[in-house]
């Protein structure tokens, strides 16, 4: 018998059991072996520096862990939301009469039907449907229920949306030099500003045998966490709202829900079990009110899974910098001064702009002692993607500024890079860019060990050299 | 509507879905195997990743027609009753995943290169990764897993490809 | 042809939000047989932050790291905590947990005083026993006393606490003040080759020292450190999200959004710096984001060593890197014209 029809004997007898499988079943169908072997290194006492091993790690080898998309729940509908595609307009007109008309379309929501439609970690200047003004071309605009994910996004092509486009201010220049009101009016443009003040400036680059002078800016970047945003929501009968969702912070996130939705904190609950990867970009809702309000509407459970352009378009990102650093040294390369201005790009909306500017301004002087230091930060609104949380929260732009610029003076003074930073380095009992004493300090052992491991000092350098 | 009947795992299975269903949606929403990730839909990402007939396919891009009558093994195969498949094992280890919604993805990919190549080297390795997206790991230990089950495994001899 | 370049990079990054209170709670039940359940707010994203928390658990209450089960990540049922951000996790939701802890073994230590015949405060904990400082000798198993707690003295052993990073606000026009409670460090040396025809830049090797406290677990440290280098990479010359005139994203898809690939990553040698932090959990201070911040810069400055050319935006593509190439040769005319 060929392979082909001892399936298709098979298959007839299980045709029956299949008819009833027709939604996806309950039980998962992956084997768990019997075997169960918990690593060593779980079992020792005492626990801290042990490899041990993950007990999530066998689920996710086993394709067991369940993210939010893997979940079902009886009667789910599916959401999507309606992007606006222009990056600054605004709104003259929704009309989403001809998507309700759809069949398996379950119900359309706009901004207007958002009981409180704003949030945002500090300034809640983001809407959770944009409804009079789109300040960036991943705005939602209106949200669909319906019977399967491939209605919903053929109801989003029948909402038509009528806008006046505005002029987009895309560079962060530019933002920081127009005049208020600015593109969130009456609020000004510039939307946070710090200041590090430390010693006398002017009097280091006095005293300075060099002085050095550079400019850096910084792309816009995407978390990419392999997991799409996903979120699910169910009411119960008391009036409950449970909320499973890929958010890395459900305290925040159970108040945002709760203030947009209208609703008390008791009566919404936030499960977030596994996250697919976060690295800052799940750290506040995005759909959720969303799915809450079309759940509500609609009295059944909704679901909604970002796409990957979505992902980009329609979650937060890292801020672009624009750097400038001026910074006096002696002939050994001792920083003498440092003067440094950044300006953060925000894109549309704040998100977590403020923790942002806040880190890069304070770490923007580097790992040295530096006793006259001058920082200054600006953030600025434009029509791009918002940018918020990832990963370094400007940590990893000012770096590549404050190191670039270091190796530029090691090499004009004739010092080595690594030699110069050892100089340079924070101590113990150093006093940082605030005036805080540091503590268990240990900049100048990292870079003592990774020479060493490196070979630094014994291979004579790449410098380059043909390979 | 087609009828799509696929051996999943040794198993028939079979479903009547729309004909633009691919193989992963059918996986996931008709057979409930769910370890196969959507990260893309279009074949950028790799966390979709299943055997077909013995190779590694990116089965957002495989319609479920496509694969009617097929052999289709997929994480949720890997592993017997009695063990973990020895990769499953290494990678558990050696803390190969993080937040593990590659993994699927990559243990398929890594199991059809040692299918074909029991020796693999470094670069061979990488290669097969090369169309598996992850964003915790930088691959090292995933690399180093997969290294350590070929070494285990030298002695034996290559399985007959199909 | 290809050359070859290294470069240096350190770094410095702060656990915890700036200033702004960021507490994380904390409920540990030590059950009748000696093992422990954790509840937490946190959220696993990946990192292993779960782990390294019933790892902690475990160390304070002198059992193994399987004997801890974490509930995590419900509103209903887990303690507020402030999530999976900043770095924080090991630090602060860690020194709730073992704070946490600390209170459900004192229950203990009250249950097993009389019994060992000395006071509390001359036990302590080692392999799932309860024993007397000195005398190890005179002990009893941890799943006798937390049987006999609930079951004897009526007293279940439950501990819960809350953290918050001691910090002081800045001064509104100076920025001086203690905006965390602490800090981390790194060094990362990177190897390029970069090739001066095409301007494409291959990352070699980086050797990576990195300082996160005491390694509550080195595995997950490194596992940390390998991630975080890959992402810088892609920081570093790849990845870019681009818009156009009008503002809308071109690349919003992973096939014109290049990120790294297994055929990308360099050879990593991660090491962890000796370091203990006193305020932190056993020492603990974290490794999550500071991973990421040094790499860009370090193969940067290698391109610089390579080929002479200083990048200043990023990221470093090769076609940045061949147009800075040819505006050098542009300003080097003699030795081009030597050359030819």
């Amino acid at each position: 018998m060929d392979k082909k029809s001892a399936v298709i004997e098979k298959q007839a007898r299980l045709q029956e059991v299949e008819a009833l499988l027709k939604a996806p079943a309950a039980a998962p169908l992956a084997p768990l072996p019997r075997e169960v072997l918990v690593p060593e290194a779980r079992q020792q006492t005492p626990a801290v520096r042990q490899r041990a091993t993950r007990p999530d790690g066998r689920l996710h080898g086993l394709g067991q862990t369940k993210y939010i998309d893997d979940y079902y729940l009886p009667g789910m509908l599916y959401a999507k939301i309606k992007r606006a595609g222009i990056a600054s307009a605004r709104i003259l007109r929704i009309d989403t009469s001809e998507a309700l008309k759809m069949p398996g379309v379950m119900a359309v929501i706009t901004g207007k039907d958002v009981p409180c439609n704003s949030f945002g970690p500090s300034l809640k200047d983001q809407p959770v449907l944009a409804d009079e003004r789109v300040f960036h071309a991943g705005d939602g605009v209106a949200a669909v229920a319906a019977v399967t994910e491939q209605i919903a996004a053929e109801a989003l092509e029948k909402i038509t949306v009528e806008y006046e486009p505005i002029r987009p201010v895309l560079d962060p220049l530019e933002s920081l030099q127009l005049e208020t009101p600015g593109l969130h009016a009456p609020n000004p443009n510039i939307y946070g500003h710090k200041v590090i003040r430390k010693g006398d400036v002017e009097k280091g680059f006095a005293q300075s045998y060099r002085i050095f002078e550079g400019s850096y800016r910084t792309q816009m970047v995407e978390h990419v966490p392999l997991e799409p945003h996903a979120s699910v929501a169910t009411w119960d009968a008391n009036g409950r709202v449970t909320i499973y969702s890929t958010l890395g912070r459900i305290t925040l996130g159970r108040a945002d829900i709760s203030r947009t939705i209208g609703v008390p904190m008791s009566r919404v609950r936030v499960i977030a079990t596994v996250v697919g990867g976060n690295f800052g970009g799940k750290n506040e809702i995005t759909t959720e009110p969303v799915l809450a309000l079309l759940a509500k509407k609609t009295g059944r459970p909704v679901k909604c899974t970002f796409t990957r352009p979505e992902e980009f378009l329609a979650s937060t990102t890292r801020h672009p910098l624009v750097m400038d650093y001026k910074t006096g040294v002696t002939k050994e390369g001792k920083i003498l001064a440092r003067q440094i201005r950044l300006v953060l790009d925000g894109g549309a909306y704040c998100s977590w702009s403020e923790t942002t500017l806040g880190k890069a301004c304070i770490l923007s002087a580097g790992p040295y002692q530096i006793d006259n230091l001058y920082a200054e930060a600006f953030v600025v609104y434009t029509n791009k993607t918002m940018t918020g949380a990832m990963r370094g929260f400007g940590a990893p732009q000012v770096c590549f500024a404050y190191e670039s610029q270091m190796d530029d003076m090691a090499k004009a003074l004739g010092i080595d890079p690594l030699q110069i930073r050892l100089t340079n380095a924070l101590r113990e009992g150093s006093l940082s860019p605030t005036s805080q004493k540091l503590h268990s300090v240990v900049v100048r052992e990292t870079l003592l060990q990774a020479a060493q491991r490196f070979g630094w000092n014994e291979d004579g350098g790449g410098n380059g050299a043909q390979s | 509507m087609v009828t799509v009947t696929v051996n999943v795992n040794g198993e028939p299975r079979t479903a009547s879905v729309p004909p633009e269903t691919t193989l992963l949606r059918l996986l996931r929403e008709q057979f409930n195997l769910t370890g196969a990730k959507l990260g893309c839909d279009v074949g950028d990402c790799g966390a979709c990743t299943v055997m077909v007939d013995g190779k590694s396919v990116n089965s957002c891009l495989m319609l479920a027609g496509q694969a009617d009558g097929r052999d289709v093994l997929t994480i949720e195969g890997l592993a017997t009753l009695e063990r973990l498949h020895p990769l499953q094992e290494a990678f558990e280890q050696l803390g190969s995943l993080q937040c593990g919604f590659c993994g699927p993805g990559i243990l398929m990919s890594a199991k059809a290169l040692l299918d074909e190549n029991p020796d693999p080297s470094e670069q061979d390795i990488r290669d097969a990764l090369a169309g598996n997206l992850c964003r915790c790991t930088g691959y090292i230990k995933m690399i180093e897993a997969i290294q350590g089950v070929a070494r285990a495994d030298g002695a034996r001899p290559a399985p007959k490809s199909a | 042809m290809k050359r070859r370049g290294r470069g240096i990079a350190c770094m410095w990054y702060p656990i915890g939000f700036t200033v702004a209170a960021n507490p994380s709670a904390a409920v540990v039940k030590i059950n009748e047989d000696g093992t422990a359940t954790l509840l937490t707010g946190t959220v696993e994203t990946g990192q292993g932050s779960l782990t390294i928390l019933a790892q902690i658990v475990a160390e304070e209450l002198g059992v193994a790291t399987e004997d801890v089960h974490v509930v995590s990540a419900d509103t209903d049922t887990t303690p507020m905590d402030t999530g999976a951000i900043a770095s924080r996790t090991t630090y602060v939701t860690g020194n709730a947990a073992r704070l946490a802890a600390e209170k459900a073994k004192e229950i203990l230590f009250e249950v097993a005083a009389p019994v060992l015949g000395v006071k509390a405060d001359q036990l302590e904990v080692s392999d799932h026993k309860i024993q007397v400082k000195g005398f190890p000798q005179r002990n009893i198993h941890i799943g006798d006393i937390a049987e006999r707690a609930r079951g004897v003295n009526g007293q279940p052993p439950i501990g819960s606490a809350s953290f918050n990073p001691a910090t002081v606000a800045l001064d509104p026009e100076t920025g001086q003040g203690k905006p965390f409670a602490t800090y981390v460090y790194a060094t990362q040396i990177a190897e390029v080759d970069v090739d001066d025809e095409t301007g494409e830049v291959e990352v070699l090797r980086i050797a990576a020292s990195h300082d996160c406290g005491t390694p509550i677990n080195p595995m997950l440290v490194e596992g940390q450190v390998e991630g975080g280098i890959s992402m810088g990479v892609g920081f570093a010359l790849e990845e870019e999200m681009l818009f156009d005139g009008e503002g809308r994203l071109r690349n919003p898809n992973l096939t014109n959004y290049i990120m790294p690939t297994s055929l990308d990553m360099p050879k990593v040698e991660v090491d962890i710096v000796d370091s203990y932090d006193p305020t932190g959990p056993f020492g603990a201070k974290g490794v999550g984001e500071p991973t990421c911040v040094a790499t860009a810069a370090a193969i940067c400055n290698a391109i610089h060593d390579a080929v002479g050319v200083r990048i200043t935006s990023l990221p470093a593509t090769a076609e940045k890197v061949w147009a800075a190439l040819q505006a050098k040769r542009a300003q080097e005319p003699r030795q081009l014209a030597a050359g030819a």
